[in-house]
């Protein structure tokens, strides 16, 4: 057991978790934040993708007990209260989605590239989607969500600070 | 998953005691990628997780006229982003680029890529193809293996369980020339079904192929047979036949070996005449 | 609709509304639900494909801490099924495929019932086994269900005892020995279509609460609340009131997640444990093995034509692999045996599709419900034909596709038919008449391909629906239905729908469904009936509402009721009653929620609710012999793909660039959600033609991972990819609408093995078409056949 201080979604948490657990477990079940979905718990759909320090990983290839000193950032951390974020407002708009379930994912990659990279390339957007897997769109909207996001200006959506502790215990 | 004890030390003397203490009862964890699915799967169970990510200055990649320097820990796409590997290997970067999804190159390291010892590691052929040395540590000190000791055989390298891998340094030549192919199923996130690297400097060819062998192979008659004479497409259709005598791919679900000979002739066709422009 | 006719709601492209719910992660799905000390079960699956069990060990898993249960087939002997009672929860007896779950575990934490698992000792007998519906069809071969004669079927199946063969569906029209007869040329080839999987991006998931008082609660991720309920009160002796099924969202379907199939583990499990949660998910490695699969299928088709092209007989064969179960698989070859010769004009047809069981994983609906499968054969077969006709394969279609006034394969005549319009769209949008422009790359080879489709639900004559809408106090709606929304996008179709109805603005309706205690009837949401059937229904309902509150306006308007509309005012966000002709006596809608009350303070009329009760109104059984009837289906969508890809001859890559559908779908609701319906399921045809293929060899799956069983992603959809429309509406369907959530995948498959074909010179006689394969020929090889039987 580890005793893990971790930010997410600007809020500063504190949880005690089992070393062989994934941080996807630990941020669904222990943390609450069902958002992010598991998919195969094997790196290959992106279905659990967060932002960790700004950067998407699949949460199901990270150990819980990594997630400690880190700022995370999940699909429940976009909207600014009732306001959606750009790319989430787009992604209804274009009718992006269908059953929805692998969108949160979809979503943490795009939100990663616009901050990365807020006028990408339609092969640039291409290649930062396609670890997430989607059976339901054909992807084509996904795409064009996403283009009409980083037109539209989109601001760079900042992971909501509070310093994260931890980091400190061996 | 099986019980673990995760443990992230600070400092490499501290990684190596903890190896050393649990020896054979421990794996270091480093992007994870691959350990994860190995641990899920009880492929392997180890009692104790060590993860070296903790420890600084080993993500530094650094770029001197001897060569290139990666540290362990820096990942695939620190390593394909890296202005100096784009400009002086464009070829290890578009490797690096090409394994797994933009979610998994933000963990997946070369080293844990170069450790797994996989016949089929992307990031593998390039390094074979020039070279490159693997810098060691453990308690007896620091060691240098050529990658191309270091894998013995599928999952297996010299390694001892008590070892730690640095980094890996890339000699650098001058006006060195490469192409890299990776050729799978589907485009993105997938497994190379053939996979190389080539590399001209001035009329000397090195070859290097992936997933054809238990490992990693460098076609060493085939760059005989092209060193120092000039491409025609006669000698590209001698190298062609050279290289299927080289290789000894295998039937699998992912592509059978008829196949995979056509694609290493094609790879070495398309190779040359990139090269030879 | 306005007061000069105009739809306010039909055919507008409104956002969806659950949207929000989904960008936000607030949409709870089956696995979003976790409940405090909530059990975790965990199942031991058979290492053989056809085996006896002789022995269970459990003790030592039972002795483990924290084991809460170990439970076999022993504990629960009853069979179950939803059209064949021939299937199990846990094996009883026998295993008969790989994979099958033999002991059931339940634990205080997941990794004590996986431990638990690994603890359980099974000594098997193995006994010979089936791989393939040829093998099964033999005299002689090892039995799979020695006592399918005793099994409860559902009459309209045809099981034949003593074999392999669990549905014999026979078509007759015409007489194909004449047509035949009078035919110029004959034509015969076969296909073969492996088995693939459906590969929702959720796993399936569920829960189950046996609470103390006696009721039992689960949350699943189902299509069909409903026919989880009846399937699982049956099973389990549990009467339909104290038996509840919660399925809000789910992470799409496809069919998977049509029927039962991973509930009936963990009930008895419940039962077991009253007051706690027992939850089984599955992986996607058992997604990919015991979920279900689409059956693989081979198929000869031997067709007869005149001088000009003109199909004069068809006489086709489908031997469908259905795996260890067919308790749903037999439908899917009801539905084949009906659809068997395709949307042609066809006089003479004999055809007979076969359901064999053999010890693969289960099949089960997939997205087409087997006609993805008989179209790739079908599809190709014309183009084969046009080519040795000297014919193009355009004219080929003109001549022989169904017009208004044709009939069916099952004798109907066609009242509406869009196949011609459909397929003038798509030849004119990809340009199908002029060759492909080739690239400078020697290696690359570029040409188009088309294909058309026809489907129809396949649901029984009298399956049925029901919708209920409520006013509340301040003149907003809750609807409930059960239809279920799985990414179709069915909440916001109905919502429109009910919108149209009362003239009010979708947002001031709130949809319910996914709740068999909260919400009404849904036979289930499958077969690609929602829009038509649900629609039906909620616009009943919606209708009925609307007679309330029109009643009760006489009253307070003090005009007739034909004298009264409704008028949506978005600018106030509320919905006027208005008298016709002193448009300034209205009141707002909401004055009737509870009724209307009188000048001398009584009141009347009560709350305003409408109920809608929709059973499909003219489908007749068809005659068992020949399968013919006068109206045997609700409807028939028809559609037509085309395709254009590139063949790289070097390294066997085929890139699609261009697919473009054009679909009848009567009238659309919701134009962007009908474009992407078509959009997703053309690329879900594409993962079929060139990637997807469940391995197996000796009954084991060899790639129940993504790591070796590809999908596309977004890098592999063409450039172009378009939905086209025409609009011929459905006489019985609400506005006009007919389904299409399923016919939109049909046409693709075989729209690229057409394409491919005439990049090659060379037609593939199964799919995927792989790398390999496109070297293979362009080694000069001709290609292996994968549907010699």
């Amino acid at each position: 057991m580890h005793t893990i201080e971790f930010s997410i979604n600007g809020e500063a948490l504190t949880l005690l978790v089992e070393d062989n657990q994934t941080a996807l477990r630990v941020i669904r079940e222990q943390a609450g934040f069902t958002g992010t979905k598991p998919g195969c718990e094997a790196g290959e759909c992106g279905a659990c993708t967060i932002l960790v320090n700004g950067k998407p990983v699949n949460a199901c290839l990270m150990l819980a007990p990594e997630l400690d000193g880190k700022e995370i950032t999940t699909v429940e951390g976009l909207a600014d209260g009732e306001n959606l974020s750009v790319l989430q407002q787009k992604f209804i708009d274009h009718a992006a989605l269908q059953c929805g379930y692998c969108t949160p994912g979809f979503l943490m990659s795009a939100t990663a590239l616009l901050n990365e990279n807020p006028h990408p390339t339609r092969q640039e957007i291409v290649e930062a989607i396609s670890g997430n897997l989607c059976r339901c769109t054909g992807y084509k909207r996904i795409i064009e969500a996403i283009e009409d996001a980083a037109n539209s200006g989109t601001k760079k959506i900042p992971a909501k600070k509070t310093k994260a502790k931890g980091g400190a215990r061996k | 998953m099986k019980e673990i004890t995760y443990i992230a030390p600070e400092s490499i003397s501290e990684a190596l005691k903890l190896l050393t203490k649990h020896k054979g009862k421990a794996v270091i964890f480093n992007g994870g990628t691959d350990v994860m699915i190995r641990l899920r799967e009880n492929l392997i169970q180890p009692d104790y997780v060590i993860d070296i990510k903790r420890i600084p200055g080993l993500k530094e990649i650094t770029f001197k006229k001897d060569g290139l320097h990666v540290g362990c820990c820096a990942t695939m796409n620190e390593i394909a982003e890296h202005a100096d590997v784009r400009k002086y290997y464009p070829y290890y970067a578009k490797a690096c680029a090409s394994v797994g999804s933009k979610q998994v190159r933000n963990r997946a390291t070369c080293i844990g890529n170069i450790v797994n010892a996989s016949p089929l590691a992307d990031s593998a052929t390039p390094l074979y193809a020039m070279d490159a040395v693997l810098l060691i540590e453990g308690p007896e000190g620091k060691r240098e293996v050529p990658v191309r000791e270091f894998i013995t055989f599928v999952r297996k390298t010299v390694l001892a369980e008590d070892e730690i891998v640095l980094g890996v340094r890339v000699p650098y030549i001058k006006g060195a020339k490469g192409v890299y192919t990776k050729n799978s199923r589907r485009k993105e996130v997938d497994l190379s079904n053939v996979c190389a690297t080539v590399v001209r400097t001035g009329d000397e060819y090195r070859i290097a192929f992936g997933s054809v062998a238990p490992t990693p192979k460098r076609l060493e008659k085939t760059e005989k047979l092209l060193n120092g004479k000039k491409i025609t497409p006669a000698l590209i259709e001698k190298a062609k036949q050279t290289a299927v005598t080289e290789v000894a791919p295998i039937d699998d679900v992912r592509a059978s070996k008829v196949y995979r000979l056509d694609i290493v002739q094609a790879i070495v066709e398309n190779s040359l005449l990139a090269l030879g422009r | 609709m306005t007061q000069d006719g105009k739809y306010t709601e039909i055919g507008n492209s409104l956002p969806r509304v659950d949207g929000k719910a989904k960008v936000t992660g607030a949409a709870k799905y089956a696995g979003d639900y976790y409940f405090p000390r909530e059990l975790w079960a965990q199942v031991v699956r058979s290492p053989y494909p056809h085996a006896k069990i002789k022995k269970i060990d459990t003790s030592a898993a039972e002795k483990l801490k924290g084991v809460r249960n170990v439970i076999t087939g022993d504990y629960y002997k009853k069979r179950g099924g939803l059209y064949l009672a021939d299937k199990n929860f846990l094996a009883y007896q026998t295993v008969k495929y790989r994979g099958e779950a033999v002991v059931a575990v339940c634990a205080e934490t997941r990794e004590i019932a996986e431990e638990a698992c690994r603890l359980v000792k099974i000594d098997y007998e193995e006994l010979p086994a089936v791989f393939s519906p040829m093998e099964a069809m033999k005299k002689g071969a090892p039995l799979i269900h020695p006592d399918l004669h005793t099994y409860r079927v559902a009459p309209i199946f045809h099981p034949v005892p003593h074999t392999n063969i669990s549905h014999h569906h026979v078509l007759r029209k015409g007489d194909v020995k004449k047509g035949f007869r009078e035919s110029y040329r004959i034509f015969e080839h076969s296909y073969h279509i492996p088995h693939v999987q459906h590969v929702p991006i959720e796993t399936h998931v569920t829960t189950a609460l046996y609470d103390t008082a006696g009721s039992l609660t689960v949350w699943s991720c189902c299509q069909s609340p409903y026919a989880v309920r009846a399937a699982l009160a049956d099973s389990f002796d549990i009467p339909l009131n104290k038996l509840r099924v919660i399925s809000e969202f789910v992470g799409a379907g496809f069919g998977s997640k049509a029927g039962t199939t991973i509930e009936g583990i963990v009930i008895p499990l419940a039962q077991l444990n009253p007051g706690r949660h027992i939850r089984l998910d599955y992986s996607r490695e058992d997604e990919f093995e015991n979920a279900y699969v689409r059956q693989g299928m081979y198929a000869r088709i031997k067709t007869g034509v005149d001088k000009k092209g003109k199909i004069l007989a068809v006489e086709n064969e489908f031997l469908w692999d259905g795996g260890a179960y067919t308790e749903y698989g037999v439908n899917i070859v009801k539905a084949a045996g009906f659809a068997g010769a395709g949307p042609y004009n066809i006089d003479n047809i004999a055809t007979d599709s076969y359901c064999l069981y053999t010890n693969h994983p289960v099949g089960g609906p997939y997205r087409g419900f087997g006609m993805c499968e008989i179209h790739f054969a079908i599809e190709q077969n014309i183009d084969m034909i046009a080519k040795e006709m000297g014919i193009s394969p355009v004219e080929m279609r003109k001549i022989n596709g169904l017009r208004p006034g044709d009939t069916t394969n099952t004798g109907e005549v066609m009242k509406v038919s869009g196949y011609q319009d459909c397929l003038d769209t798509v030849i004119k949008a990809l340009d199908y008449n002029r060759k492909s422009a080739q690239p400078k790359d020697k290696h690359k080879i570029r040409a188009k391909g088309i294909a058309a489709g026809w489907k129809s639900p396949s649901q029984p004559t009298d399956a049925a629906s029901a919708a209920i809408i409520r006013m509340n106090e301040d003149g907003t709606f809750y609807l409930q239905t059960s239809a279920e929304e799985i990414g179709q996008g069915s909440n916001t179709v109905l919502t429109q729908i009910a919108a149209e109805v009362l003239n009010v603005n979708p947002d001031r309706i709130t949809l319910t469904s996914g709740d068999t205690t909260a919400n009404p009837y849904e036979w289930q949401t499958v077969a690609s009936r929602t829009t038509y059937c649900a629609g039906n229904a909620v616009k009943l309902a919606a209708e009925d509402l609307k007679e309330h509150v029109l009643d009760l306006a006489q009253i307070k308007l003090g005009c007739a009721k034909r004298d009264i509309h409704l008028e949506r005012d978005d600018d106030h966000h509320m919905t006027w009653v208005v008298a016709t002709n002193h448009p300034e006596n209205r009141v707002p809608i909401s004055t009737f929620a509870l009724g209307l009350t009188l000048p001398d303070g009584s009141g009347i009329g009560g709350p305003a609710i409408g109920t809608g009760r929709f059973v499909l109104p003219n489908n007749f059984a068809y005659n068992m012999e020949d399968s013919q009837s006068p109206k045997p289906v609700a409807f028939w969508t028809i559609g037509v793909t085309g395709a254009e890809v590139e063949v790289d001859t070097q390294t066997g890559h085929i890139k699609v660039l261009q697919m473009i559908s054009c679909f009848d779908p009567g009238k659309t609701v919701n134009r962007a959600l009908y474009d992407a319906q078509v959009e997703g399921g053309m690329i879900q045809a594409m993962g079929t033609a060139i990637f997807e293929e469940l391995m197996l060899k000796d009954g084991r799956v060899l790639n129940k991972n993504f790591v070796d069983y590809k999908i596309p992603t977004a890098d592999d959809i063409p450039e172009r990819l378009e939905s086209l429309i025409v609009e011929y509406p459905e006489e019985t369907g609400p506005f006009g609408a007919r389904g299409i959530g399923e016919p939109v995948m049909v046409p693709g498959a075989p729209a690229i093995a057409n394409a491919v074909a005439n990049a090659l010179g060379h037609h593939f006689d199964h799919m995927p078409i792989t790398p390999d394969d496109v070297l293979e020929v362009v080694r000069g090889k001709k290609s292996k056949s994968k549907a010699k039987r």
